[in-house]
C-alpha cells in the first residue's frame, strides 16, 4: 500500500485545487458545479456506497485517515476543505 | 509481485489451497495457529512450485495478533499487496446445543466470524486502494443445510455466507470480488473421526471429496477466468446438497 506524503508547504489553494481534481475524475462531475458553499453529498450524488470511493480517494491523496463520524458535520464543499485543511495541518505538526 | 494470504493454511483443505495459489504464481502468506511442523510442511510444498512463502502465526480470532503480525507486515512492504485473501481457518467443537458449553460456542464463532472479520478488513482497505482483490471465503454445507450437533458451526458458516454477500456489494465497483466455497464432506484431519462408509450412501458421488478438488474451486475464483462473479457460495459436495 502506498500511503501518499502530502507537501508540508501544500497551500489552502493547492489542497482545494487537488480535491476538485479527484472529485472531478473520481465522481465525473462536472467541476463548475463544485463551489464553496454547494452541498457535497448532492452535487456528487453520493449513495452510502460511494463514500467507499470518497474514502479511498481522500486516504490516498492525502494519506491521513478518514472515519464514518468525520462526515456528520460535513456538509459544503467548504466543510469539506476546513476537514482537510485540519487533517493535513495534524498530519504535517 | 502478487501475494495471497491463506488462513488457516497449514493443514488440510488451506494447505492445498497454497498450494493451488502457488501453483497460479501467488507467493503465499501462510496463516497458522499452533501447528508449526505442519505449517512447514505447507511452506516446503509452496517454494516447491517456485514462489516465495512466509509462515505467519497469529490466531485469527484475535484482533492485537492479527493487527500485531499481519498489520505490522503489510506495513513493512508496501511494495507487496496481498491480491488474494482466503478466509479458511476453522473448528469444530461439536455438541448438542442442549449439552453445548459456552467455550464451545464462543471458540467456533470466535475464529469464523471474528476471524473473517479481523483479517478482512485490515486487508480490504489495500484491496480498495488498489481496485484489485478476490476475496475467497470457505465455509461448508454445514452453514447452508445446517447439521445437527453443529449448531454453533452452522452459524458461524452462516454468518460469513451472510458477509459474503454483504461485503460483495460494498466493494465490487472497486473489482474486488468476494466469494465462498462450501465443502461437503472432504477427506481432512476434521473429518477424520468420520466413516466414510455410513456417510456415502448419502452422497450422490458416493464418496469423500479431497482438499485438492475444494483448492480448485478456489484458484477458479480467484483466477481471472471469474471476474464478474461475486457474492457467490460454491458448493463442492459431491451433490449431497444444492
Amino acid at each position: 500500500m502506498s500511503i501518499p506524503t502530502t507537501p508540508a508547504a501544500m497551500t489552502k489553494e493547492e489542497i482545494i485545487e487537488k480535491i476538485k481534481g479527484f472529485l472531478v475524475e473520481e465522481f465525473e462531475t462536472d467541476a463548475a458545479k463544485i463551489t464553496p458553499e454547494a452541498n457535497l453529498r448532492e452535487t456528487l450524488d453520493l449513495d452510502s456506497l460511494d463514500y467507499v470511493d470518497l474514502v479511498v480517494v481522500i486516504e490516498s491523496n492525502f494519506g491521513f485517515k478518514v472515519v464514518g463520524e468525520d462526515f456528520i458535520n460535513i456538509h459544503t464543499f467548504q466543510d469539506f476543505y476546513d476537514y482537510c485543511f485540519n487533517k493535513v495541518a495534524q498530519k504535517t505538526a | 509481485m502478487k501475494y495471497a494470504l491463506v488462513t488457516g493454511g497449514s493443514r488440510g483443505i488451506g494447505r492445498a489451497i497454497c498450494v493451488k495459489l502457488a501453483g497460479m504464481g501467488y507467493h503465499i502468506l501462510i496463516n497458522f495457529q499452533s501447528n508449526v511442523e505442519e505449517a512447514e510442511k505447507t511452506l516446503e510444498l509452496v517454494k516447491a512450485k517456485g514462489v516465495n512463502g512466509e509462515l505467519m502465526k497469529f490466531d485469527v480470532s484475535r484482533q492485537e495478533e492479527v493487527d500485531g503480525s499481519l498489520g505490522k507486515w503489510m506495513e513493512a512492504n508496501p511494495d507487496k499487496p496481498i491480491e488474494v485473501l482466503v478466509n479458511n481457518a476453522g473448528i469444530r467443537k461439536d455438541n448438542l446445543l442442549m449439552w453445548m458449553s459456552n467455550k464451545e460456542w464462543d471458540t467456533v464463532m470466535d475464529i469464523a466470524v471474528d476471524g473473517f472479520f479481523n483479517v478482512t478488513r485490515l486487508i480490504i482497505k489495500q484491496m480498495l486502494y488498489k481496485k484489485y482483490g478476490r476475496v475467497v471465503n470457505v465455509v461448508s454445507l454445514s452453514g447452508l443445510k445446517g447439521l445437527p450437533g453443529q449448531t454453533n458451526y452452522s452459524a458461524s458458516k452462516a454468518a460469513v455466507i451472510g458477509a459474503t454477500k454483504a461485503l460483495s456489494q460494498e466493494v465490487g465497483r472497486r473489482n474486488i470480488t468476494v466469494n465462498a466455497v462450501a465443502p461437503g464432506f472432504i477427506n481432512t484431519d476434521m473429518t477424520k473421526d468420520m466413516n466414510e462408509k455410513d456417510f456415502k450412501q448419502l452422497i450422490p458421488m458416493s464418496r469423500f471429496g479431497t482438499p485438492e478438488e475444494v483448492a480448485n474451486v478456489v484458484g477458479f475464483l480467484a483466477s481471472d477466468q471469474a471476474t464478474y462473479v461475486t457474492g457467490q457460495v460454491i458448493s463442492v459436495n459431491g451433490g449431497l446438497y444444492s
